[in-house]
């Protein structure tokens, strides 16, 4: 009789713990999708600023390590560098850095989801490019150059995760990610050492510095925003730009070793986080 | 219970089931090893579809490279225990009198039906990963420590032997070895939860502390009290000594873990560490289990002792007592 009444009793408080849990993501969503519907389309009025600059790096960047691929002879077959390329500098600047725009004026405005698709290719067991920006519903195709078999696996934290493999000269794989996420990392788990990140926008005022570390960010309206700029091993650094009428400014960052947030082991992991 | 049920139907040793139980716990640890490198290596999600893999249930050579072969070598290897433990469940079922003995063999079926429905969930639900791998571990390692019991209920030495001597002491054997069991499948649970960063590593090292005090006096419980009884003695050396290899390896996991964190994917010694610190794990609830079902069978609880230090005897002890 009391195990009884302790099971239906657990029964009830787990029900409510669930029940509350999934309702509270129900009402943010629909909260979330309010915002979104309140927005007025952008509508471009010829003011539009450009920010631009350079990622430099201070120091001497971290050496390349060399990957294992014998795992796969087939990764070697497709000729790719066996050294890790997550750190990119040349000449003192910084390359795949994700630069976005936020804040300020352009966050009450919706944008068009452009036409184009975004192309994350896999070849010589590496992702091509390494880091990307899309748009929020913009189509992300993947496409398997490579004599070999792989899985595309982005791991966000507030989209849909999926994991779907490729074989070699399959048709490109379509998906869409439906919440603005910074950064989604992808990745392959029968090749672990493939990675990418995929940065998901609302708007379109983002760009990757290239080898030469520059980057610019064309069309912003004019206004107060807080560039952001991102590193896989460096982390995040923000700057504050006010850019006026047709205005181009300049917005550079250095980033140095070890500036990256780096968790302790011993830090408490969360042990789910619900899309 | 146990001596109620073999006093009615007369248990009489079948080499054949206490043979295949003493081969599928062998299958079942190497499928754990075979599960530990899966994690290890980060080839969980490597395999997307099941219960097929690619659309196969024998995938083509050319797919099996990379981290390939950690998943399907898993998979392929779960099916062969699935497969085993079905004809040993069966066996017991149609030729072990024990009914209780019955019921574990269904339980043991269902828990290997339930573990590969879980480990199917795992693959099809990649976003639930510490949700449901930790379960996963904690089945797998319940499933070894019920095929050890099984293992140790057709024995010879289970069979034919009857209570010797009374578990006087406080804390008793029986209690405290019993509580050893649960620290280390607990234990087992929090390491599990580390590995699928579903907790960090402090909840494990204390973990690792409590186990360690309480494997440790356990074992020297029975020793001291009933070293001259080998079938308590064997168990408590072993748990022992495994406790200590199951420490250097856990430190030795935990630093080559946080010294390959740079590294572009998991490699050697990591690797390695910490799928023998997982078996090393198995092993030490296994060694805990075999102790405290031997200490259930073989010795009295001092309740039982008669009030003038006589042992009440049942008509099953009287056939003798063989340890």
């Amino acid at each position: 009789m009391c195990r009884k009444t302790i099971s239906v009793w657990m029964a009830l408080i787990l029900s409510a713990f669930l029940f509350a849990a999934c309702n509270g993501g129900k009402d943010k969503d629909k909260k979330k999708a309010a915002d979104e519907a309140a927005r007025t389309p952008y509508k471009e009025t010829g003011d539009e600023a450009t920010v631009k600059g350079i990622v430099k790096f201070d120091g001497t960047p971290p050496a390349s390590k060399r990957i294992d691929m014998s795992q796969d002879s087939n990764c070697a077959k497709a000729g790719g560098s066996s050294m890790t390329d997550d750190v990119q500098v040349a000449d003192g600047k910084l390359a795949n850095v994700f630069v976005y725009v936020k804040g300020g004026k352009i966050d009450g405005y919706s944008y068009p989801t452009p036409s184009s698709p975004v192309t994350l290719d896999q070849q010589g067991c590496r992702y091509h490019p390494r880091v990307m920006g899309i748009q929020v519903n913009q189509a992300f195709r993947v496409t398997n150059s490579d004599p070999t078999t792989h899985n595309v696996h982005p791991t966000p934290k507030v989209n849909r995760e999926w994991n779907q493999s490729q074989t070699q000269g399959q048709a490109a794989i379509e998906e869409k990610f439906l919440r603005q996420e910074t950064l989604v990392p992808v990745k392959c788990n029968q090749h672990p050492w493939m990675k990418a990140h995929v940065g998901v926008l609302a708007h379109p005022y983002f760009a990757v510095t290239a080898q030469d570390g520059s980057y610019t960010i064309k069309g912003v309206p004019p206004g107060t925003y807080t560039v952001v700029a991102w590193h896989e091993t460096f982390g995040e650094q923000t700057m504050s730009v006010t850019v006026g009428a047709k205005e181009s400014k300049t917005q550079d960052f250095t980033f140095k070793v070890g500036t990256a947030y780096a968790p302790s082991s011993l830090e408490i992991q969360p042990a789910l986080v619900l899309p | 219970m146990r001596d109620r049920d073999d006093v009615q139907s007369g248990p009489t040793r079948n080499r054949g089931i206490h043979g295949l139980a003493i081969h599928l716990s062998g299958l079942t640890l190497i499928l754990l090893v075979a599960g530990a490198l899966v994690t290890s290596n980060d080839a969980g999600d490597s395999v997307p579809d099941w219960p097929l893999s690619f659309g196969r249930w024998l995938i083509h050579s050319d797919n099996f490279v990379a981290n390939v072969r950690y998943e399907y070598s898993h998979r392929f290897l779960a099916g062969i225990v699935g497969v085993t433990t079905f004809l040993l469940a069966v066996w017991i079922w149609l030729r072990d009198g024990r009914p209780w003995m019955r019921r574990l063999a269904l339980v043991m079926f269902a828990g290997v039906v339930a573990q590969a429905l879980i480990g199917g969930v795992r693959v099809l639900l990649p976003a639930y990963k510490p949700l449901i791998a930790v379960p996963h571990a904690l089945i797998a390692q319940s499933f070894f420590g019920l095929v050890v019991s099984v293992v140790v209920f057709t024995s010879r030495n289970w069979i034919a032997a009857r209570a010797i001597k009374s578990d006087a002491g406080s804390p008793s054997l029986r209690g405290l070895s019993t509580i050893s069991v649960g620290a280390v499948l607990i234990q087992l649970v929090l390491g599990a939860a580390f590995r699928h960063q579903a907790f960090g590593i402090v909840p494990h090292i204390v973990g690792a502390v409590a186990v360690t005090v309480v494997v440790v006096w356990t074992s020297s419980i029975a020793i001291r009290r009933h070293g001259d009884i080998a079938s308590l003695r064997r168990p408590a050396v072993v748990g022992i000594g495994l406790v200590f290899i199951q420490l250097c390896l856990g430190v030795g996991a935990y630093l080559a873990r946080v010294a390959s964190q740079g590294d572009p994917q998991p490699l050697e010694p990591m690797i390695s560490l910490t799928a023998a610190h997982l078996v090393v794990g198995a092993l030490t609830l296994a060694t805990m289990l075999v102790l405290t079902l031997r200490a259930g069978r073989l010795l009295l609880p001092v309740a039982k002792t008669a009030e003038d230090g006589t042992r009440k005897v049942s008509p099953s002890e009287a056939q003798g007592v063989t340890v």
